[in-house]
């Protein structure tokens, strides 16, 4: 260890820590449909017919209980999009995640509300708001939104 | 009836990108000695004390633990919270309520964080819910970003009117013998020559990563005005949610619905109906050049749309009608456990006339605001008047 | 329907930085030496050191070299040790109140079994050969005979 006259000793170490996270029920019924039928639901509010993505019991805005599952269109736009630069650890792996990569919030056809999602685009000048994508499906699919959609495409222009 | 509150001292340390001389507890005391000898009290006239930090940013649970008798938790009422960005305020808000319910007359709320020890960006991924965003999460600078370039393509701001908003945080981080990043020859030129982080954010249009503390000494009327010449008054305090995942909101920065919301709150406490005119000052959480332009829309300093014409005009620089963040904002400090408390100090600081060379004149009325994931918004107004 | 767990791993790499006094106390570790601070105002003398007294709320320059022989005030045995244990066996490990000191340090037990332990009032420190800046140039407190 060395230090300037300044400085006081420093210790490095890692936070390494495994989780069981229990996907709850209606996660578990998205990710079983995503998995077994290559289809993204979302839930509707019978109060304000917003549709939402991800699912949940109660919409926050009405406090309404949510019921109806509606199927989503693996198609949509994009509502905010960047290209990655800045390397990071990914505190997933404790590994650098590779940049650049295209990142963005998008939201499905049928949906109200939108998702995080991979791009494959990484030129900034080729992406905007309000594009159009579509989902890229990886198989054989796992039950994992990050892993059974590779990422999204853009289509047209 | 709640009572009347008012802060009367603040303490600072010098933020510094890596502060190795001292450790967190150290770092701690550093502040909130200053806050005591400010308003001249001991650590006994402190009735209770409140405590923020954003862990895990240390890598280790409950820093202040590890730190109790360097902020004079010893055998003293206290409390500790976490509420990401906004913990500040939170803390802030916690001790405005602690002492306007008449259980304590005296309540020093602190805020911390030394940000070298971790990895900010890996860390604020675990914010991330686990199945839903981490994996493609990226960050504070992700996140901003995405959140940008729909601001962007809402209102037509420019890289350069953000850029502007960069260039006077580091002229104004001058003034502020606390502040990180000092700044005085920044051009808007230097910003967008910057290293992109995440198109559009380049590195000079986001805040830092900081070490340092800051502490707060509230009081109830008597003793404020037995302890300070001009105490700042708190004449309201707001909060407000936005809903859980991060693509929930349409617009989560380009039409901040929790900014929105806490803040007409808080102006309706106040009595305030034209902030641009009412306010002298404000201290806002504006993390990114491009948010703080959002955020003058957000807050009502300006129409929608309007935040780019604002900072051309110069309405928000030093010498303008509203001065934004004369402090040099969370673009030149971040320490993000203390950054929002800073906010409040830098208010009060405005309000009892202590701001030295950043000091705005005859302020009687300033703003500070917190915000933290997922765009939670808290609002304090501060004045000179009872 | 089975119901969906993730099964998952955060890693984040993190330092600590120790601060001037406990900076000296690791130095002095590291030369063999246990350090202390105590307070000019209330007298209570801190292991490992400090230079605030929270309880007086005023800084401490006061430094007093300990002997490195105190009381075993405590301990636990360990039957199934962590990953970040030295080894698989059973370990001891005790809270020690050093000689001088008001406050207690938690170090390992050792050259003793644990079914011995109960006995042990006085231990002292056995040093390592090459010893870091770290608590771990005390390798362990062994019984003192």
């Amino acid at each position: 260890m060395t230090k300037k006259d300044d400085e006081t000793q420093r210790v490095q170490y890692l936070l390494d820590i495994e989780y069981h996270y229990a996907a709850g029920e209606l996660a578990t019924r998205f990710f079983t449909e995503l998995k077994e039928a290559g289809r993204i639901m979302g839930m509707r509010c019978s109060g304000c017919h917003r549709v939402y993505l991800p699912p949940r019991p109660v919409c926050g805005i009405c406090y309404k209980e949510l019921k109806d599952w509606v199927p989503l269109s693996d198609e949509g736009i994009i509502v905010g999009c960047t290209v990655v630069h800045l390397p990071f650890i990914d505190p997933m792996t404790g590994e650098q995640r590779p940049v650049p990569y295209g990142f963005a919030i998008i939201r499905l056809d049928g949906a109200s509300t939108s998702i995080y999602h991979f791009v494959d685009e990484t030129d900034e000048k080729k992406l905007r708001v309000g594009q159009r994508v579509k989902a890229v499906f990886r198989e054989p699919r796992t039950g994992s939104l990050h892993h059974d959609i590779k990422y999204f495409r853009l289509v047209g222009k | 009836m709640p009572r009347r509150v008012a802060i009367i001292s603040t303490g600072q340390t010098k933020h510094r990108a890596k502060r190795r001389d001292v450790n967190v507890r150290e770092l701690i005391t550093e502040a909130v000695t200053r806050a005591l000898e400010e308003a001249d009290i001991r650590m006994k006239d402190i009735d209770a004390v409140v405590i923020g930090n954003m862990e895990p940013f240390e890598g280790f649970l409950f820093p202040e633990l590890w730190a109790v008798e360097g902020w004079g938790g010893y055998l003293k009422p206290s409390v500790k919270f976490n509420t990401g960005g906004t913990v500040g305020t939170t803390t802030a808000i916690a001790a405005y309520y602690y002492v306007a319910s008449g259980i304590y007359d005296v309540v020093l709320a602190i805020g911390f964080e030394k940000q070298s020890e971790g990895h900010t960006q890996t860390a604020i991924t675990t914010v991330g819910d686990p199945i839903w965003e981490r994996a493609i999460m990226a960050g504070a600078v992700g996140n901003f970003a995405v959140m940008a370039s729909t601001y962007i393509h809402d209102s037509g701001v420019t890289e350069e009117q953000a850029a502007k908003v960069a260039v006077k945080a580091r002229r104004n981080a001058c003034n502020n013998e606390y502040a990180h990043l000092q700044m005085p020859d920044i051009t808007v030129e230097d910003v967008l020559k910057s290293r992109m982080l995440a198109y559009p954010v380049k590195l000079l249009d986001m805040c830092p990563q900081s070490d340092g503390a800051c502490a707060v000494v509230f009081a109830e009327e008597s003793r404020a005005k037995q302890l300070a010449p001009r105490p700042a008054w708190i004449k309201a305090v707001a909060t407000a949610h936005e809903q859980q995942y991060m693509g929930d909101s349409p617009k989560r920065l380009a039409a901040m619905r929790s900014q929105v919301a806490a803040s007409r709150r808080a102006y309706a406490y106040a009595g305030i109906t034209n902030p641009r005119k009412e306010l002298d000052v404000a201290e806002i959480y504006e993390v990114a050049s491009f948010a703080e332009l959002a955020m003058y829309e957000n807050l009502g300093f300006c129409e929608r749309g309007e935040g780019g014409k604002l900072i051309d005009a110069g309405v928000t620089e030093m010498t303008g009608e509203l001065p934004v963040n004369p402090s040099g904002g969370v673009l030149s400090t971040n320490p993000i456990g203390a950054t929002a408390l800073i906010r409040v100090a830098e208010a009060a600081l405005q309000v009892m006339g202590k701001a030295g060379k950043r000091q705005i004149d005859g302020v009687r009325t300033a703003l500070a605001t917190g915000y933290g994931g997922n765009a939670w918004t808290d609002v304090m107004i501060l004045s000179r008047d009872l | 329907m089975d119901e969906w767990v993730v099964h998952q791993r955060i890693k984040i790499p993190f330092m600590y930085t120790a601060g001037r006094a406990l900076t000296r106390f690791l130095e002095g570790l590291a030369r063999g030496e246990i350090w202390a601070t105590r307070c000019a105002s209330c007298g209570r003398v801190y292991l490992p050191p400090l230079n605030f007294c929270g309880r007086c709320w005023r800084g401490i320059d006061r430094w007093c070299q300990l002997p490195p022989l105190g009381e075993l005030i405590s301990y636990t045995i360990i039957q199934r040790p962590l990953p970040e244990h030295p080894d698989r066996s059973p370990l001891i490990l005790g809270l020690i109140r050093l000689d001088g000191a008001d406050t207690n340090l938690v170090h390992l037990i050792g050259d003793v079994d644990p079914s011995e332990v109960e006995r042990v009032t006085r231990v002292r420190a056995v040093w390592r050969d090459e010893r870091p800046a770290s608590i771990l140039a005390i390798s362990h407190f062994a019984p003192l005979t």
